[in-house]
């Protein structure tokens, strides 16, 4: 049994472009935990998160709860509760509607510019 | 690295899903009242969210950032947030599963236990 040039040529782009798929995912895996959201672009789009989260003591009126500080708060957990709001597995009116309008790539930028944010930021 | 975190958190909840609900059962009978600091570490949230509130340091010496810091946050947020998970409002397979070991009692002394620790948490600051 012997195998043609073509068979052996189809074989080859094959295996090439499976490694460079490895390779890519690799490559990926290995950047995402740096890879995160622009906070420049981020800092314009908490402008409307500033209405309840920007008010110390701010009270959320049905429950009655302190409206959460998100300033200084974990990048991944922000990505993922805003996400989260987006597809509905968070329950809050308000959060669900701003979440939904925002793109993946706001989210990750707001959650860059949050997760940076200092006290000292005016 | 996210997998291994969501295993190693997963077999907290089973781990603790029979012995804690023992433990409650146990400090429900004696009337004793719901320590925070105590029941950090005996409902296993210190795994994840470390001793403080503040998380777990990874080995790069980074905090995991997956978990959110719940030292210094409002203590009647994250009541209701423990709440919501254990009602399935807000859905979390792995803080459901710890949330549901939690009485009211036990929530709120770890709600306030957790809000009185320092972190880098704090209000948005508005934009000029």
């Amino acid at each position: 049994m012997s195998f043609s040039h073509r068979t052996i040529k189809a074989w080859a782009a094959n295996f090439g472009a499976l490694s460079f798929g490895l390779a890519v995912a690799l490559i990926s895996a290995a950047t995402n935990a740096s890879a995160q959201g622009d906070p420049v672009l981020g800092k314009d789009l908490t402008y409307t998160c500033s209405g309840c989260h920007g008010i110390e003591q701010y009270k959320n009126a049905y429950p009655q709860y302190n409206v959460p500080k998100i300033s200084g708060q974990n990048y991944e957990y922000l990505v993922a509760a805003l996400k989260g709001y987006k597809v509905d597995e968070r329950a809050h009116p308000t959060m669900r509607a701003q979440a939904k309008s925002f793109s993946d790539a706001d989210i990750e930028n707001i959650a860059a510019y949050l997760s940076t944010a200092t006290e000292a930021h005016k | 690295m996210r997998l291994v975190n969501r295993k190693r958190a997963l077999s907290f909840v089973f781990a603790t899903v029979f012995s804690s609900a023992a433990f409650s059962n146990e400090t429900q009978a004696t009337g004793a009242p719901a320590d925070g600091a105590k029941l950090i570490e005996t409902k296993a949230c210190v795994a994840c969210h470390g001793k403080d509130g503040n998380g777990v340091v990874l080995a790069t010496g980074k905090t995991d950032p997956q978990y959110p810091i719940l030292a210094g946050q409002y203590a009647s947020y994250l009541e209701y947030s423990l709440k919501a998970y254990r009602s399935g409002t807000r859905k979390n397979v792995i803080m459901a599963g710890f949330a549901q070991q939690l009485t009211d009692a036990e929530i709120k002394a770890l709600a306030h236990y957790l809000a009185s620790q320092p972190s880098k948490l704090h209000t948005l600051k508005g934009i000029e």
